[in-house]
């Protein structure tokens, strides 16, 4: 018994534990303890963050002369970890309050249900991190999507069941996709286990790596939610009930990226990808996958700057991050994929931070609508400070941990050479740092209304998560060396070099980073302004809501000086015009071309007129008797022989 | 009507400081002072079109350091343009209210100083002296940006020598004032603002701050407490 066989052993054995306490009431305690013994277990694996060797599973099969075996690498352990504390997280947010208020609202039934959810959908990700070969990883790509369909499909809500099964739609085509490229290469390679492939690959012609390189991408982008395939996953994650929004958001879109550095960075490498060149472009395949990464930095984040909805505006960045993440991979040297799989991290813990403030939000106020919302920053303080800390997380300002990750992703760009890539990160970003001040300022600044005066502060078994998370968020920005270690032992498992590190941050001979100079000079300057201020000023004085400047108005709570409705008009003016639903309509022009074929073939079926099935027949099997002995193909004059003569 | 002799330009007290350092130093602040002017103009009449030519390139008011704020708090004049009609007037007198002393007050136009071509309607304050401390008026049917120029020029070289001290007289005789005010508006008049207490910050209180109009306010203004930071779990 490797670590390994004692970590999925003991999930699996938890979950049917789960599933058969999920009555009682205790199941909220019971499922902390479980998802912390299984971090205590995967610590126990921690020597592959530092560059172990991979521990395999005792546990294998054989199917069709091959060997489906499961096993962890530093890459593995790296997502594993923050699935997991993502879970013990988002288990530890719903075991109090939360978790009473949702089984009131709903039924005991469909918190068990949600709980039974969570430990699935940890457990397959735990599979699917530690699979060992092709199949083996799509069977765990498989249990992910069916356990996040579950998830997502919690809510009653009419709008959430549309959105989970949009999702599942989209998961099957990704799932076929990724079913069909496993049979060419099995094909091709004649084996699916990782090492034989990797050799296989190598006598494979460019067009076949095209192929296989399309049907895979194809795949684990729409679990990403690449663009075009964007659409699915802003609505299933926001509408999914908050603990569980929490959980999806940090981690479940990642397990494309997991596969994506499995398949394409490790099996095919990214030099191969780069000799594919497209035919009268000047582009390669991979210029063509780090475009599909910028534009989905772009489109998605500017999506967001138009929600109305807390929720869903931070799923929507949900989509954006992951194209950071994809572009840094795709730059393809150790300091862009450094900053790509360093973003997965980072953006766990911000997403999952931001996602229990609006979470907190929803349960004191009852709603995440920003033009309900409003001046909360005096009820909840401690609640704000997290969400300010996320949010300068995932906006990349420093101190925080998202700007370590971008820094790294931008410098590398810089120095590939890619400037217009570069000018689409940029772009990307001012959309988050717009649409996050939205997100702060229309729930947290402004006024506050006249039925929240009496809302409290978020409870402590929630306060407690989210403090964590915003000093993990915090510590890991000062000394992103932590996080770096098992990022660069991350590379070396895929077959990169690592990236040069220290403590502070990255060593560059043409200029490096070192957070702990950048923040000791940020907190420096805001010493001298404190002082300023506070010591030698000192002037300040407080005053009520009503005393403020709205053109001369008088405010009361009737006339409320709160903008929130058509945030950013000036921007929408200059840029509203490329709002065009183009994937809506493309998905639309899609969804009624399907219906209208099903249509057509259902009343094909149905019709009961014999004279033109005999008719089509018979045009049919002429077509292909004639075809075929005018054609002289071997295998139809071979199947259709006697019927000639 | 008040007189125009009510404008105090000088309201200052007397006293001469002994230290030359402090005068030096003082006079230092003044002229810092008067030549960073943020000016929140609260566009009410025709004057308002001759702001456009005297801030842009022909006139050029910025050379002087005099640009537009967009909020009461960070601006130091407050620019009426023309007739306040007694709607407006209410909003003219929060948004003074709402400036940061010091303060300065500028009226354009004949119908600021004793109503104009509105001097028989019922419904615009005529002088507005009697409701606002105004430092400089601006006569003229429209004045032209040269005149506004002039004006806004003049007020500099009040504060320059220590004489544009008009908001102080607001602290002083703050009764004064909202007497004129209630006698407009009516009894229940309030703004969100604290006159009173910011009269105390400023140690500005004078006899004629309280009156018979402030026991008035006092029995009906409902004081307004800042909402305090609180963690209530």
């Amino acid at each position: 018994m490797t670590v390994l066989d004692d970590l999925l052993l003991f999930t699996a054995l938890a979950s049917v534990a789960i599933i058969a306490l999920r009555r009682f009431a205790s199941i909220s305690k019971f499922s902390v303890v479980v998802y912390a013994l299984a971090t205590v277990l995967l610590i126990k694996m921690s020597a592959l963050g530092y560059g172990g060797e991979p521990v395999y599973s005792s546990f294998t099969v054989n199917v069709l002369g091959q060997i489906l075996q499961w096993r962890f690498d530093a890459l593995s352990w790296f997502f594993a970890l923050i699935t997991l504390v993502s879970a013990l997280l988002a288990a530890f947010f719903m075991s109090g309050a939360w978790g009473e208020k949702y089984c009131k609202e709903h039924s005991k039934e469909a918190y068990g249900l949600l709980q039974v959810a969570l430990i699935l959908n940890v457990l397959s990700m735990l599979v699917l991190l530690a699979s060992g070969d092709l199949l083996s990883l799509f069977i765990g790509w498989e249990l992910v999507s069916w356990a996040s369909f579950m998830m997502m499909a919690l809510n009653p809500d009419k709008l959430a069941r549309k959105a989970a099964i949009k999702y599942i739609v989209y998961a099957m085509a990704g799932a076929m996709a990724f079913l069909m490229a496993i049979a060419m290469t099995y094909n091709m390679t004649g084996s699916l286990d990782y090492v034989q492939v990797m050799q296989g690959m190598a006598h494979l012609s460019n067009s076949q790596i095209a192929l296989l390189v399309s049907l895979y991408v194809m795949g684990f982008g729409i679990k990403m939610g690449v663009i075009p395939f964007h659409l699915w996953q802003a609505a299933a994650y926001a509408e999914t009930p908050g603990a569980g929004a929490v959980f999806m958001g940090a981690i479940s879109a990642r397990m494309g990226l997991y596969a994506l550095l499995v398949v394409i960075v490790q099996i095919i490498g990214l030099t191969r990808v780069a000799a594919i060149e497209i035919p009268y472009t000047f582009l390669d395949m991979q210029n063509v996958l780090a475009w599909v990464g910028a534009l989905t930095t772009i489109i998605p984040t500017y999506i967001a700057l138009k929600q109305n909805d807390a929720r869903h505006l931070l799923a929507w960045h949900g989509v954006g991050q992951g194209g950071y993440m994809l572009l840094g991979v795709m730059i393809s040297d150790s300091i862009g994929t450094a900053g790509g799989i360093m973003h997965v991290f980072n953006h766990a813990t911000y997403q999952a931070a931001l996602f229990m403030t609006v979470t907190a939000v929803i349960y004191r106020t009852g709603t995440s609508n920003f033009s309900k919302l409003g001046g909360l920053v005096t009820q909840m303080p401690l609640t704000f400070m997290v969400m300010v800390v996320s949010i300068i997380g995932l906006a990349g300002i420093p101190p925080m941990n998202g700007f370590v990750s971008k820094w790294l992703i931008y410098r590398a760009l810089l120095l590939d050479g890619q400037p217009l890539l570069f000018v689409a990160a940029v772009i990307g970003t001012l959309g988050t740092i717009l649409s996050v001040y939205k997100l702060v300022h229309n729930t947290f600044l402004g006024q506050l209304r006249l039925e929240h005066q009496e809302v409290r502060e978020a409870p402590l078994s929630m306060l407690i998560p989210m403090l964590g998370l915003a000093i993990i968020i915090f510590a890991t920005g000062v000394m992103p060396g932590v996080v770096l270690d098992w990022v660069a032992a991350a590379q070396i498992a895929v077959g990169i070099a690592p990236v040069e590190h220290n403590l502070g941050g990255i060593e560059l001979v043409q200029g490096g980073l070192d957070m702990i100079w950048v923040t000791g000079i940020m907190f420096y300057g805001f010493a001298v302004g404190a002082i300023i201020f506070y010591v030698l000023g000192g002037k300040s004085k407080h005053i009520h809501q009503y005393d403020n400047y709205a053109g001369g108005h008088f405010l009361t709570s009737k006339v409320r000086y709160h903008y929130s409705n058509h945030f950013y008009a000036g921007l929408m003016h200059m840029i509203g015009g490329w709002y065009r639903n183009v994937f809506i309509k493309l998905e639309h022009a899609l969804v009624s071309l399907v219906s209208f074929m099903s249509q057509f073939s259902e009343n094909f079926y149905r019709s009961s007129q014999p004279v033109m099935l005999v008719a089509v027949v018979v045009v049919l099997a002429l077509y292909f008797v004639l075809g075929s002995s005018g054609g002289a193909e071997v295998s139809a004059g071979v199947s259709l022989g006697g019927f000639n003569q | 009507m008040s007189k125009l002799g009510n404008i105090p330009v000088n309201a200052q007290d007397g006293k001469k400081r002994t230290n030359p350092l402090a005068g030096v130093f003082d006079e230092l602040v003044q002229f810092c002072q008067s030549r960073s002017m943020f000016m929140l103009h609260y566009c009410t009449g025709c004057g308002a079109i001759e702001l456009p030519p005297a801030m842009t390139s022909r006139f050029d008011m910025e050379r002087l350091g005099i640009q537009p704020m967009v909020t009461p708090r960070q601006a130091d004049i407050l620019l009426v343009t023309g007739y306040v009609s007694v709607k407006t007037l209410k909003r003219v007198i929060l948004t003074y209210e709402q400036m940061q002393s010091p303060k300065y007050v500028i009226g354009i136009c004949s119908c600021t100083v004793n109503g104009g071509m509105y001097w028989q309607s019922y419904a615009t304050a005529k002088v507005l002296n009697e409701y606002l401390p105004v430092d400089v008026y601006i006569a003229g049917c429209m004045p032209r940006p040269e005149a506004v120029i002039e004006g806004m020029r003049r007020l500099m070289r009040n504060i320059e020598d220590g004489k544009g001290n008009a908001w102080k007289d607001y602290f002083q005789r703050y009764d004064y004032y909202l007497g004129n005010q209630q006698h407009l508006f009516g009894n229940d008049w309030q703004t969100p603002t604290d006159i009173i207490g910011e009269a105390r910050h400023y140690g500005l209180e004078s006899e004629e701050t309280y009156g018979e109009h402030t026991k008035i306010l006092e029995q009906h203004q409902q004081p307004l407490e800042p909402y305090k930071m609180r963690i209530k779990l």
